[in-house]
């Protein structure tokens, strides 16, 4: 088998297996947009009424304030934690540091289910059902391994030097991590807060356990709808998740490059 | 040993490392090293790497704790005093200057951290530092404007301007090329006669060591190896490690044939006997011994040229390497190998082959302890 | 070994020190691991012993679903698409990750960033793509009545076709980006040796390249074996009630039907079965490497 043969072969797998993972998220991006009734693709027209439709429901602004309520809350608390974690792990000689490490990624591999019914049960007596605090607080669990994964990698790759330069020449070891490493890490930071953000606005099981009633957020808005009505309205919803999706990417490679930047 | 400056001793402070331990998990990264240091001097840690010299220097710094030892600066204890404030002076590897920050800002660092000094005075000290270093004129430009060794300069304006009594430097010149290392080399060493601070500096490269330091420290295998003036660990190393480290050596394993008074002779591979200084070493006859002949002080010639009171043993040429100001050349003698350089107009009319005649004096003989802890387990012929 | 002047006084050892030293990382960590043993651990814990104690302990639970012929099946369903799912999603995502690790920058960019922009559309959205596509109405259907192969639509939705569509797609990002991860590990050198002493381009990779990219493939398979079997959204959008996996099971025991120990009992079987999994991947792979962590 000739090499180009094989490099052709290749960029044919590669181009299909793209086309196959890409070209369902621009259906419902176009069927957003349809002007037609029913879930069709594609779509007969153009129309942003979808769209319309969900910013004059009072339910939809309300189940995407939740998100975003629940999405931030999350996200914060996943940093005010995971950072710490993520210093002691990379900087630090700890005892069963795998088992800790692997202690703080289970929440990933553990079935949403599982979590979620855990979680409802663990929370009825506590009072935490029907709460934004009460689903931030779950949801902080799974973000936090994004928080410490991409922290760690951007503490890695930092130079400890610098820190020490300040310490060896005066600076208190606290003032020396909050004004000089923080900075340079803080892409890292961004980037995993970004990733809990997603994960929670995403999140599905959870959310109907715990804030599945009245304030719920857009996931559970989606899936309800998606299993009642079928009219583009869900498809809008979807694609303002989407949209989200794409904004956050787009934020997270601009830290980047703008962290590069200043320190070239 | 050199002179120190008056001045020097009243500026530098006198360092003394007792015992310093320190272990991660099951390796030993330093073992149990003491040290003095006087006040001013400018001492090289000396090493391969995994030999604890970067360690040590963490230890001293504070980054590190001790598991065991203590770290007195002007007889004082500082292994419990955080690094933040021991008062000591630190240049990295890769300079470490804060970017975000302008040269002038970067060397008055420790003057915000540490003192109280009005902006009028510090910028008076930062212009004196910068003068210094000869980078009077570049102290509005951000570090990613300056070359590898301005800014290497400016990490040491930045280490000095407070006035610490000791100065740690890790490898300052490891990232610069050949040519800007040397001339490096020089200008720290001409800062140092100035300030007169005491100075430990981390190096593997040992010209680097021998050229600019007033002591050595040798460090293996977690160790202290020797410690000792340039020309001392050079021209009379203690141990196999510090023979083999230091320089081209040979290095042979004898027997010792006969001793009487100061005369010593020594039974090599070849069976033949030369004789060898003896050195502080105790010698028994009959022990097996490792001697130390530097390929520098071996003359090489054609013909059988003895005179009187020198060893000659005969051997024949297997390579040749031409070096520029010298010719290295490997000759078999026997079993062994011996590294011999000559100048120039010596080796150009050698060739591979032919028979010549090695002598040298019985004083650049030297006796090694035939097995050593700090050495290499090997007391194998050099090569 | 001649120190420079021996120290006149006798050693000082003195033991080690700085309580505040050592107790900083474990100040770091705490809060974290208190967060996640309050609310992850706790609620685990909660939901093995509510399997257990309805009325007194009891492991009622646990026998009614061990004998019932419908827990059986779903069990047998969840292990088997889970399964043919990892399959497929490896046979795919092997290929691209070659491509990723053998292109140059610029392309291999392009390709992971098309190959991760589907990981952060939610599962919904993307289970809900394949209903448009693949309906009596859909493209799919479409494109084939107009090319002539059949004459009426074919029932490409609610049967496992659909469903392990959707699953595999949704967990190509992963298993690419994890088998990249591994495949960037690999001593690319060697291939070029192989080469040099006169294998083809195809050789070198089944001689030299596959084997070594083998205990990737493993640990990605682990992985997302893991991943698929709590699967939930997209068996109950695309799939028939045949199609029924174990976390749609638990989801109408505890909301439906309101049978907490049942449901928990459920919950736990299935933890237990991908804390397994995960344990054995990490014994072999460790879980922190997924994501770039240091060796072990």
């Amino acid at each position: 088998m000739s090499a180009t043969a094989g490099r052709l072969g290749l960029s044919a797998a590669v181009l299909a297996v793209l086309i196959y993972l890409i070209f369902p998220v621009i259906v419902v991006v176009a069927i957003s947009f349809s002007s037609g009734n029913f879930l069709v693709f594609p779509p007969p027209g153009f129309s942003l009424r979808w769209y319309e439709s969900i910013a004059g429901d009072p339910e939809w602004v309300n189940a995407l304030w939740v998100t975003l309520k629940v999405g931030s809350l999350s996200a914060l608390i996943a940093v005010l934690l995971g950072v710490p974690a993520a210093f002691a792990l990379v900087r630090h000689v700890i005892p069963a540091k795998a088992l800790l490490s692997a202690l703080i990624l289970c929440a990933l591999v553990t079935p949403p289910i599982v979590t979620a019914l855990s979680t409802y049960l663990f929370f009825v007596p506590l009072g935490l059902v029907n709460t934004v605090v009460g689903l931030a607080c779950a949801h902080a669990v799974s973000g936090m391994p994004f928080v410490v994964i991409n922290t760690s990698a951007s503490l890695r790759s930092a130079d400890i030097n610098l820190e020490r330069a300040a310490v060896i020449h005066g600076a208190h070891p606290l003032w020396a991590v909050l004004r000089i490493t923080l900075p340079i890490i803080s892409p890292g930071i961004v980037i995993g807060a970004i990733f809990a953000f997603v994960h929670s606005a995403h999140e599905l099981l959870v959310a109907t356990f715990v804030l599945g009633g009245v304030g719920k957020p857009v996931a559970v808005k989606i899936w309800s709808g998606v299993q009642a009505t079928s009219d583009p309205t869900i498809a809008a919803a979807s694609a303002i998740l989407i949209g989200l999706a794409i904004f956050t990417f787009a934020s997270a490679a601009a830290t980047q490059s703008l962290a590069k930047r200043r320190t070239a | 040993m050199t002179e120190f400056a008056a001045a020097a001793m009243a500026s530098g402070a006198q360092l003394r490392l007792r015992q310093l331990t320190k272990a991660f998990g099951a390796s030993q990264a330093v073992d149990r090293i003491s040290l003095d240091v006087p006040a001013g001097a400018f001492v090289s840690l000396l090493g391969p790497s995994g030999s604890g010299k970067t360690t040590t220097l963490n230890l001293i710094a504070g980054f590190l704790t001790p598991d065991a030892g203590d770290i007195l600066l002007d007889e004082r204890s500082i292994a419990d005093v955080p690094p933040h404030k021991r008062n000591i002076g630190m240049v990295f590897q890769s300079y470490s200057l804060f970017p975000h920050m302008t040269v002038a800002e970067n060397v008055g660092f420790p003057l915000r951290m540490r003192t109280r000094l009005s902006r009028q005075a510090a910028r008076q000290r930062i212009d004196e530092m910068l003068a210094l270093v000869q980078l009077g004129h570049l102290g509005t430009r951000y570090p990613r404007q300056l070359s590898g060794g301005q800014q290497q300069r400016v990490a040491m304006a930045r280490a000095l301007v407070s006035h610490p009594r000791l100065l740690l430097m890790d490898e300052p010149l490891g990232a610069l090329d050949k040519k800007l290392r040397e001339q490096m080399q020089v200008e720290i060493k001409r800062i140092h006669r100035s300030v007169g601070t005491t100075v430990i500096y981390v190096t593997h490269d040992q010209t680097e060591a021998l050229t600019m330091s007033d002591l050595v420290v040798v460090m293996h295998q977690a160790r202290v190896s020797q410690v000792g003036t340039p020309r001392v660990l050079y021209e009379a190393p203690a141990n196999l490690f510090v023979a083999d480290f230091l320089g081209d050596s040979n290095l042979l394993t004898a027997t010792i044939a006969h001793v009487s008074g100061d005369e010593l002779a020594v039974e090599i591979g070849n069976g033949e006997k030369i004789r060898a200084a003896r050195g502080t070493s105790a010698a028994a006859q009959g022990s097996r011994t490792v001697v130390l002949i530097r390929p520098e002080d071996i003359s090489l010639t054609a013909t059988d040229e003895r005179t009187a009171g020198q060893d000659v043993v005969a051997g024949t040429i297997k390579d040749i390497s031409y070096h520029g100001d010298t010719f290295k050349l490997d000759v078999a003698l026997g079993a062994d190998m011996l590294k011999v350089k000559v100048p120039r107009e010596r080796g150009a009319g050698m060739e591979r082959g032919q028979k010549v005649f090695l002598t040298w004096n019985s004083s650049v003989v030297r006796l090694l302890p035939a097995a050593d802890r700090t050495s290499d387990a090997s007391g194998e012929d050099a090569r | 070994m001649t120190a420079l002047a021996e120290p006149r006084a006798a050693p000082l050892l003195r033991p080690a020190l700085s309580s505040r030293g050592r107790m900083l990382p474990a100040l770091l960590l705490l809060p974290c691991l208190a967060w996640i043993t309050f609310f992850f651990l706790a609620p685990l814990v909660l939901m093995c012993w509510r399997s257990l104690a309805s009325e007194g302990f009891s492991l009622e639970p646990y026998g009614v679903l061990f004998t019932s012929p419908l827990f059986t099946k779903v069990m047998i369903t969840t292990v088997r698409t889970a399964a043919i799912t990892t399959v497929f999603a490896l046979l795919l995502a092997y290929p691209l990750a070659y491509a990723l690790t053998v292109s140059g920058g610029k392309v291999r960019a392009l390709i992971l960033v098309f190959t991760l922009i589907p990981y952060w559309v939610d599962i919904i959205v993307r289970s809900f793509s394949w209903l448009i596509l693949l309906g009596d109405n859909g493209m799919v259907n479409k494109a084939l009545m107009a090319l002539g192969i059949v004459s009426a639509p074919l029932q490409m939705l609610y049967n496992p076709f659909s469903v392990l569509l959707a699953m595999v797609q949704i967990l190509l990002p992963l298993t690419t980006v994890t088998l990249f991860g591994a495949m960037l590990r690999i001593d690319r050198t060697l291939i070029t040796a192989a080469k040099i002493h006169g294998a083809s381009e195809w050789h070198a990779f089944r001689t030299v390249f596959f084997p070594l990219s083998l205990p990737g493939v493993y640990g990605a398979g682990l992985l997302v074996f893991v991943l698929a079997l709590g699967f939930y959204v997209t068996p109950a959008l695309l799939g028939s009630p045949r199609e029924t996996m174990i976390a749609q099971t638990i989801m109408v025991e505890a909301s439906q039907l309101l049978d907490w120990p049942q449901a928990s009992a459920a919950g736990a079987v299935l933890l237990i079965i991908t804390t397994s999994i995960a344990a054995i991947y990490n014994r072999y792979f460790s879980l922190d490497r997924l994501w770039g962590g240091s060796d072990k």
